[in-house]
């Protein structure tokens, strides 16, 4: 049975509909990160499953009890807000004590979930602290201190690091995932950041205005995007795509290679993508596509090459990124034959759906 | 000292802390019961209550008053006259001439707070905007003149009427310098026309600290960077005054007009410690004119002091259109 | 032109040659301080003469209070006078009373001996002296007191009250999302604009009506709802993020908590300015009070003085020591918490 389920689920602000029938089932101990550009309805969704914003139409489920109208109080959740929402006037003790003391919980067992979380968390010397005497990286901690003092049967978090620099981001993740493993508490987690939505999630839900686009666990994301959009938001830089038209079994490239296209209706419009890393500088007489070099990125383990394909106009993709494994002697200008290996192409079909068929795994 | 401070507000907020603790699961309850709109409606109602008892209603039964006769308070007892105070307020043969109309001090009061407008808000606009125009620029202690021109601000009316009352007084101060200048000594408040310079003269000392802090706060918020711009352009300064500081700082002159004209037209409490309306009726104004037809007066009239005020109040509406009017296309003309 | 244009428009720069403008600003200055301190200065100067003295013109600057000496054989003691005597001399003797034109004295070294002296020809004998009577009588003997003791219930209670129900009103309208709420804020702005003297006589038919004539609660309650401090307080509220309030429903605070721990405090600073200005609003209240006060024993500082000024024989000596005590809170003010003010009316505009 899952923990967290959400049945239907419904939300729009004033006659405006911004999530439309959401279905998803978190099960114990997972980490599911929510992605998706902004406005797509992340951060609504999670509010929702928190309890601070009620649903229009459908139920939410937790631990098998309809929770759909019960407060944000009694849900049982703990949310570590973007903003922190460290209460100022209050020290770091204060903050991580006064959820508890809402319950009238004893105060020995207080000072002791306190000096727990703070142990756990290595804020020891800043109890007595204000948020304002605290860089960002502490503030972080002292929030996710006051959601782990509640020994919550969820922790919710909302774009929790976008707020600290690139640096500390990546020691905070990496700390998020041994404090995931650690606690074993199911996390839901609303990010804009891939990079942190591939490194934490055991599964990801990519949302787009309001609905689910997919869930996967993050290797299956990237290797099997359910859709085109699921396909251009995973990945970095974005695959590349390239529309065409599936002609007796076969559809074509630019270029003039053909690539076989089961399962679709003769004549109709498909697309293909092909992700940057899996394009590498043609051998000999190896068909594919020329590039002129537009822009180069030299990264020096990978060069990012951005290219306009020669020859073409009209409504075919003129940008094509190719990643470029180290550091090929290629100059701006230059006119490049790409080729690749079948098994590395995503078809989607004209409603733009993956199609079954040939691929990786 | 600061243990001791500590400790006295411990004293005192500690039963509202009590207090506080204690309504906590009552208004819980409450909450649980009416959810979080009946919260709404809790935290609203106490300010609400007071505010419709003693602002809403009064508003509405002014109307009411004015439309009835008699000397009764309880608007039960008093009979319906329609329109006869306004009538009996309205009726006149040569409005310049008060003494032709019916209620002459009406008319009397109403002239003299035209003119107590008019000279008291040109001469607090000049006042202040000069001393604003003083106090931004770069003056050692801008802290304490500012503080030194807002002092008087704080005191009461009676305390500035009295004060002033004493200076003007026969044997006062003023007229110990007058005496020192060589000149006859006058009994200020003796005569029509000193007595009501007075009065424009010491509301404004009392008054002009507020608006000089708002001007000065418009000036302050004009960039510099505009008058360097202005500079590099060799821009000459009348221009700069005229084009840049005017314009900017108009939003603030037309809240300082308005505001000033609609204290203006209340006068009342000073001016009423300083004079008492004398000599005469030379500085009678229109809310002493209602004060004492509704409360002071042997033949005290409520109706007639309501419909007097609800004169008054379409004046004051006008100017407060006038400055909603003024600060929206300012504000509109600013962008 | 262009120098008096200058003066109005660029503010002096450093290094510059002593300027006429900056003249005119010192003079400008200087006159502030004297035109804006001078007037209170001279009241607390005079407060502290003796009728006697506050009669005289030309006053004097300092308060004197005149000498007096024991004299044998008179219990009270008598007060001292500079005697000039037809050879020129001069002598001090003290005045045992007055008759007409006449006073009969003695010298206090040879109290058997009287003296007959024309008032012209004496001076009252006098150093720098406080006549603190002027305060201590009138406090003691008539009801000043009292009157002082109201003002002061009336500050405090009418601020507590304010900043409780303004707060209150102040965080439902800020933080809570409810049907009506633009209306409410509609009618609290609107009502901005309607002063107290357009509203006089229904006000007073209502507080009659409720009870509280003649009462210090109706000089109260009426005051207490001022739209001033429920605006004030929301655009204060407005600037705290409703993530912390979330955050603290997440917490299982109730409503009623977190407007108690988490906004009030947060407030603060908005709740210290309201609190000030109420204070002196409140304290400075004249009109109402007059309106609904009639009994002398529940009277305010501000009508009591008023009362005491109207009267046809004024007893200058009271009044001005009066005025003095009137003035002591608002000064102190003044004096400490000046800046919360000014920043307050530059802020948000209000008086």
């Amino acid at each position: 049975m899952s923990q967290i389920a959400l049945k239907g689920v419904t939300k729009s602000f004033g006659g405006v509909s911004v999530i439309h029938g959401v279905d998803l089932d978190i099960e114990t101990g997972e980490l599911v990160v929510f992605v998706g550009p902004s406005g797509c309805g992340k951060s609504t969704l999670l509010r929702l499953i928190s309890g601070l914003d009620q649903p229009s139409a459908g139920a939410i489920e937790i631990d098998g009890r309809d929770v759909t109208r019960v407060s944000a109080a009694d849900r049982g959740l703990a949310m570590v807000f973007q903003s922190y929402a460290l209460y100022p006037h209050m020290t770091v003790r204060q903050n991580l004590s006064f959820g508890l003391e809402n319950t009238r919980m004893a105060k020995a067992e207080v000072t002791g979930r306190v000096a727990e979380a703070a142990r756990m968390l290595n804020i020891e010397p800043l109890l007595d602290r204000r948020p304002t005497q605290l860089s960002g990286g502490q503030r972080q901690r002292v929030a996710i201190g006051r959601a782990i003092v509640r020994n919550p049967t969820a922790f919710l978090l909302d774009e929790p690091l976008s707020n600290l620099d690139a640096e500390l981001r990546v020691s905070m993740r990496a700390e998020l995932a041994a404090l995931h493993a650690r606690l074993g508490t199911t996390m839901i987690y609303v990010t804009h950041d891939q990079i942190e939505a591939m490194t934490l999630a055991s599964r990801i839900v990519v949302l787009r205005a309001g609905r689910v686009e997919q869930v996967a666990r993050p290797l299956d994301l990237f290797n099997r995007p359910a859709n085109l959009f699921v396909a251009g938001f995973i990945g970095a830089p974005s695959m590349n795509l390239f529309p065409t038209r599936a002609e007796g079994g076969t559809a074509a490239l630019p270029g003039g290679r053909r690539v076989p296209m089961a399962g679709v209706p003769e004549g109709s419009e498909v697309t293909i993508g092909l992700r940057p890393q899996h394009l590498r500088l043609a051998q000999g007489n190896e068909p594919g596509f020329d590039l002129r070099i537009a822009l180069i990125e030299a990264l020096g383990t990978e060069t990012v090459v951005h290219g306009e394909l020669a020859g073409t106009s009209g409504d075919t993709p003129r940008r094509v990124f190719a990643i470029l494994p180290g550091q090929p002697g290629v100059a701006l200008g230059d006119i490049l034959r790409l080729g690749f290996d079948e098994a590395y192409l995503h078809r989607f079909g004209p409603d733009g759906q993956r199609l079954v068929g040939p691929g990786r795994p | 000292m600061t243990s001791l401070g500590h400790w006295a507000g411990v004293l005192v907020t500690a039963p509202l802390v009590l207090l506080a603790r204690a309504v906590d699961p009552l208004l819980r309850a409450w909450q649980r019961w009416t959810g979080i709109g009946g919260m709404a409606a809790f935290f609203l109602l106490p300010n609400l209550l007071i505010f419709g008892v003693f602002v809403l209603i009064p508003i509405v039964l002014n109307l009411a008053y004015s439309m009835t006769g008699g000397t009764e308070i309880l608007l039960a007892q008093r009979p319906y006259v329609g329109g006869e105070q306004y009538a009996r307020l309205l009726e006149c043969q040569d409005y310049s001439r008060p003494l032709t109309c019916r209620e002459d001090q009406f008319w009397t009061a109403a002239r003299n707070t035209g003119l107590f407008v008019l000279f008291q808000v040109s001469l607090m606009v000049a006042v202040s905007l000069v001393t604003a125009l003083i106090l931004n620029r770069e003056i050692k202690g801008r802290g304490f003149f500012r503080a030194v021109f807002f002092f008087p601000v704080l005191l009461s009316p009676v305390v500035v009427g009295l004060i002033w009352r004493w200076i003007l007084q026969r044997e006062g101060l003023l007229n110990l310098l007058v005496v020192n200048l060589g000149l006859e000594p006058q009994v200020w408040l003796n005569d029509r026309v000193t007595a009501f310079a007075a009065a424009v003269g010491v509301s404004t000392w009392a008054h002009m600290g507020f608006y000089t802090l708002i001007l000065l706060a418009g000036l302050q918020a004009i960039p510099r960077d505009l008058y360097e711009a202005a500079e590099m352009d060799g821009t000459p300064p009348a221009r700069v005054f005229r084009r840049i500081t005017l314009p900017l700082l108009g939003p603030n002159l037309a809240v300082v007009l308005v505001l000033a004209l609609i204290r203006g037209v209340q006068i009342f409490d000073e001016a009423y410690v300083l004079t008492g309306g004398g000599p005469g009726t030379s500085t009678l104004f229109l809310t002493q004119y209602i004060y004492e037809v509704g409360f002071a007066s042997l033949l005290r009239n409520p109706g007639l002091a309501a419909a007097a005020s609800m004169l008054m109040a379409g004046v004051l509406v006008v100017l407060t259109l006038v400055q909603l009017r003024l600060s929206r296309s300012s504000a509109g003309g600013q962008r | 032109m262009s120098a008096v244009t200058s003066f109005l428009t660029r503010r002096r720069g450093q290094g510059r040659r002593w300027h006429w403008t900056d003249v005119v600003t010192w003079a400008w200055l200087a006159a502030g301080v004297v035109l804006m301190f001078g007037p209170a200065l001279w009241l607390v100067a005079s407060s502290f003469k003796g009728p006697a003295q506050l009669a005289e013109f030309p006053p004097t600057l300092l308060p004197y209070v005149q000498q007096t000496a024991q004299v044998e054989g008179h219990d009270e003691p008598l007060p001292l006078y500079t005697v000039t005597r037809e050879d020129g001399t001069e002598v001090v003797l003290a005045e045992i009373r007055r008759i007409g034109t006449n006073s009969q004295m003695v010298d206090p070294a040879n109290p058997e001996e009287r003296i007959n002296v024309n008032i012209a020809d004496r001076e009252p004998v006098r150093e720098v002296g406080f006549a603190t009577e002027n305060y201590v009588a009138p406090l003691v003997a008539n009801n000043f007191l009292r009157f002082l003791w109201n003002s002061v219930f009336v500050t405090a209670v009418a601020t507590a009250i304010t900043l409780l129900t303004n707060s209150m009103a102040a965080f439902a309208l800020s933080k809570y999302d409810f049907r009506g709420r633009n209306a409410v804020m509609l009618l609290i702005v609107a009502t901005l604009m309607v002063p107290l003297s357009v509203i006089l006589v229904p006000l007073y038919a209502v507080v009659n009506a409720t009870g509280l004539l003649d009462s210090l609660w109706g000089v109260i309650l009426p005051t207490v709802a001022t739209p001033t401090g429920v605006f004030l307080l929301r655009q204060y509220m407005l600037t705290i993020p409703d993530e912390l309030l979330e955050a603290a429903r997440m917490d299982h605070a109730s409503e009623w908590q977190i407007y108690w721990r988490i906004v009030l405090p947060l407030t603060a600073p908005a709740l210290a300015v309201l609190a000030i200005f109420s204070v002196v609003w409140r304290w400075n209240d004249f009109l109402w009070p007059l309106i609904v006060l009639s009994r002398r024993e529940l009277y305010t500082l501000q009508v009591g003085l008023n009362t005491y000024a109207g009267e046809l024989n004024v007893q200058w000596h009271y009044i001005l020591a009066m005025t003095v005590v009137t003035m002591i809170p608002v000064v102190l003010i003044f004096v400490f918490l000046q800046r919360f003010i000014t920043a307050g009316i530059a802020g948000a505009g209000i008086k």
